[in-house]
């Protein structure tokens, strides 16, 4: 009895160690395990460091691009004044004067009637708004805008700067 | 075998672990160190967030034909970054000479030591033009040529620390030229305190909030981690005027001959539009150039001058009011044409006699001599005809007594007394009749003559033609107040008013144009001397062509030396702007649009 007892723990032990992976292969299991981890952390790491690069460098070109914006509208500004500058009552009739133009004697002018021809227009410094309403324009729009309106602008304020960052 | 391999894998797992230790120590140390709390301090500041105020670009001004009369500049601020700062004689010599600085006010400035965090910059609250920053810059650079290596602490010909800052500033490239309708932003407290700027008198001070715009105020981190979404400031509101340059330079010309040959006082002229109400210019004296806004105590002396007179001075203005009375009498049927007056030189109104201008009768006179003579005696009796709760509203439905609500900042009015009010007696009943008694701005005579110029209609006075806001042109609507009078009576008068320069062939007349129009001398009152004749508001109000009016020309002189009778010198004043407003307008002489037209 204890003879086939004896038997058959060896049998089993024998089985087991021959289906059991080598302590050496363990170690080797977990240590490429281990860099296994290493590796997925070190790729979401890189990966991390990578999109968080191109968000600096894309926030600085935002920088840049608001910076330039700024001068350019500066210098727009500046190009418009100059323009003015140049073409002054006085300056235009200097200029005249150095063409060989002088004043106009009532008398010498003469007139005709050009067809089609609606005389001299007014400025139109932009497209004119189709709803002509100037004492509307006028007015901040939060006296003019409905509750509706109003709602919804909040909640794209809020939507466009979750920190409440807008002012 | 396997005391090799558990030794190998023993040493492979403490060094690991060793060194996992000392990274996980080093990060340690990283966050309680000394020297790594001053490394995030600098990386905080340096990343601050600061709250910063974007502010739009202030509207231009330009007149009907968007010609500019105010807009930005880009100037440059000056200031000295003190911790750069290497030689204070140069930077105050450099600027005494480029930007005319006090000298030794920058020096002061420049030599001041560098204190981190408490004294580090110095604003110099003078900003010079693009030209003068480019000469400093071509000094600057040719300096640092100049100059090799130095050692640190050495003293050397250099501009390092002057700092330039560009910003935009109001700029008025016209000068002078509409100044008391454009009024002026004050950009800079010239007392050494910057003000964030705000728009005085005229247009500027009218529309300021609009001109500002909307500035917008962010939390802002120069940390691109924290890439912030810029706001999208829109400009303020562009507006364009209803005033034409050319006829504005024109009429100051010829105001500041008028005042120079008349000696007067003052000297004002409004030109506008009957039919829309638009005002085409409005001179005035004494005129500020809004670019040096700083000297304006200097140029309205005393400091009670009004900024526009044709808005913000009331006076009595005398016999052109008796086109007012002359309308209501037509128009209520109190008179005709036809009707006439015996003219004894005198009339007793309220129990007080008045009298002619010239002290004598006239004998009969229908209307049209009454207008043509300008009988005060005559015109007092039409207002009795008229009746008194009548004739006030005449002059209430011509808005007298009353603000024009022009478009413009500081406009005045003197209240018109009304039968029933404390201080109105009957005699003036008689004396209103012909503008005595009574105080109107030219522009409220101009919007109340505008009625008789145009059938009866009377429109609202206004500067603005149309404004520009968030991209979009908005036409000023043409407003009328009423009809105070009928057309027929307005055209009769028309008439009348034309018949009588012709008749006196008054100076105001224009070679090829059918004017209608009317002289006005009033008398001041001064004080206790009560009125005296030879101070007086010299005016003439008139308007042409005649068969279809384009224009109302307005011409007051405040207490002219040379002659004190509005014939005299106001006259003249009338004819010699109406000869070139015709030109600048494109007006062709009556004969020529009876040929063109077929009128």
């Amino acid at each position: 009895m204890n003879k086939r007892k004896k038997g058959s723990i060896d049998m089993t032990q024998s089985v087991t160690q021959a289906y059991q992976q080598a302590p050496w292969r363990n170690q080797i299991k977990w240590i490429v395990i281990f860099f296994l981890g290493l590796l997925v952390v070190a790729l979401v790491a890189g990966l991390y460091l990578s999109i968080s690069a191109q968000s600096v460098a894309l926030g600085i070109e935002i920088q840049d691009y608001n910076s330039n914006k700024i001068t350019i509208d500066r210098n727009i500004a500046d190009l418009r004044n100059q323009l003015a500058d140049l073409t002054t009552t006085s300056e235009m009739e200097k200029r005249a004067k150095d063409l060989g133009y002088d004043y106009l004697n009532p008398d010498e002018i003469e007139y005709f009637v050009v067809a089609g021809y609606s005389g001299r227009q007014t400025a139109i410094l932009a497209p004119r708004s189709e709803e002509n309403d100037i004492s509307k324009a006028m007015l901040d729009p939060n006296y003019t805008q409905s509750l509706w309106e109003w709602f919804f602008q909040g909640l794209n304020k809020v939507s466009e700067y979750p920190n409440g960052r807008s002012q | 075998m396997k005391n090799e391999s558990f030794g190998r894998f023993t040493f492979l797992g403490i060094s690991l672990t060793v060194a996992a230790s000392l990274m996980l120590a080093q990060i340690v140390n990283i966050q309680v160190s000394a020297k790594m709390k001053e490394v995030s301090k600098e990386s905080q500041n340096l990343y601050v967030v600061t709250k910063e105020t974007f502010y739009p670009e202030r509207g231009i001004i330009t007149d009907r034909y968007g010609r500019q009369m105010a807009t930005n500049k880009q100037v440059y601020q000056l200031g000295i970054n003190l911790q750069e700062v290497i030689s204070p004689v140069t930077i105050a010599s450099t600027l005494a000479s480029v930007a005319g600085l006090d000298y030794n006010l920058v020096y002061a400035q420049a030599s001041q030591p560098y204190e981190e965090g408490k004294h580090v910059f110095v604003d110099l609250r003078v900003s010079i033009s693009g030209d003068k920053k480019k000469q400093l810059d071509t000094i600057s650079d040719s300096l640092a040529q100049k100059t090799g290596s130095h050692k640190s602490g050495e003293v050397y010909p250099s501009l390092a620390g002057l700092i330039m800052t560009p910003h935009l500033q109001r700029s008025y490239p016209e000068g002078t030229v509409g100044s008391n309708i454009i009024g002026f932003y004050k950009f800079l407290d010239r007392d050494g305190e910057k003000d964030l700027g705000s728009g005085y008198y005229g247009v500027e001070g009218f529309y300021n909030d609009l001109l500002a715009g909307k500035p917008q105020t962010l939390d802002v981190s120069w940390d691109p981690n924290h890439a912030v979404k810029y706001p999208n400031v829109p400009p303020g509101a562009s507006l364009v005027l209803t005033i034409d340059r050319d006829i504005q330079a024109m009429a100051e010309n010829i105001v500041d001959q008028a005042m120079e040959s008349s000696k007067s006082d003052s000297a004002t002229i409004v030109i506008a539009d009957p039919k829309t109400g638009e005002v085409l210019a409005m001179a005035t004296t004494p005129r500020l150039d809004p670019n040096e806004y700083w000297n304006y105590e200097k140029v309205f002396k005393p400091i009670s001058t009004p900024f526009n007179r044709a808005i913000s001075q009331t006076y009595e203005p005398g016999s052109v009011f008796k086109v007012l009375t002359m309308a209501a009498g037509l128009d209520s049927g109190a008179v005709t044409l036809d009707t006439t007056y015996l003219d004894t030189g005198s009339i007793e109104v309220g129990g007080q006699t008045l009298v002619n201008w010239d002290h004598i009768g006239h004998g009969y006179q229908n209307m049209q001599g009454c207008l043509g003579l300008s009988l005060n005696v005559c015109l007092a009796w039409v207002a009795t005809q008229i009746g008194v709760p009548n004739y006030y509203k005449y002059l209430e439905a011509f808005g007298i007594g009353r603000r024009t609500d022009i478009d413009l900042a500081g406009e005045a009015i003197w209240p018109l007394l009304l039968p029933g009010d404390t201080d109105w007696t009957p005699v003036q009943l008689g004396t209103n009749a012909y503008g005595q008694g009574v105080a109107t701005t030219p522009i409220q005579m101009v919007m109340a003559v505008s009625a008789v110029a145009n059938h009866g209609e009377m429109m609202a006075p206004h500067i603005l033609k149309a404004m520009v806001i968030n991209g979009k042109q908005y036409e000023t609507p043409l407003r009328s107040l009423g009809h105070p009078i009928k057309a027929k009576t307005a055209d009769s008068l028309s008439q009348m008013l034309a018949r009588s320069l012709e008749e006196e062939a008054s100076s105001a007349m224009v070679d090829g144009y059918r004017v209608a129009g009317k002289t006005g001398t009033a008398s001041i009152s001064v004080g206790s001397l009560g009125y005296v004749t030879a101070l007086t508001n010299a005016s003439f109000v008139g308007w042409g062509p005649v068969d279809d009016p384009r224009f109302v020309v307005y011409i007051w002189l405040e207490k002219p030396k040379t002659n004190p009778w509005g014939s005299i010198v106001a006259s003249p004043v009338f004819s010699a702007v109406v000869r070139q407003l015709v030109v600048l307008m494109n007006i062709p002489t009556d004969e020529e649009r009876k040929k063109l037209y077929g009128q």
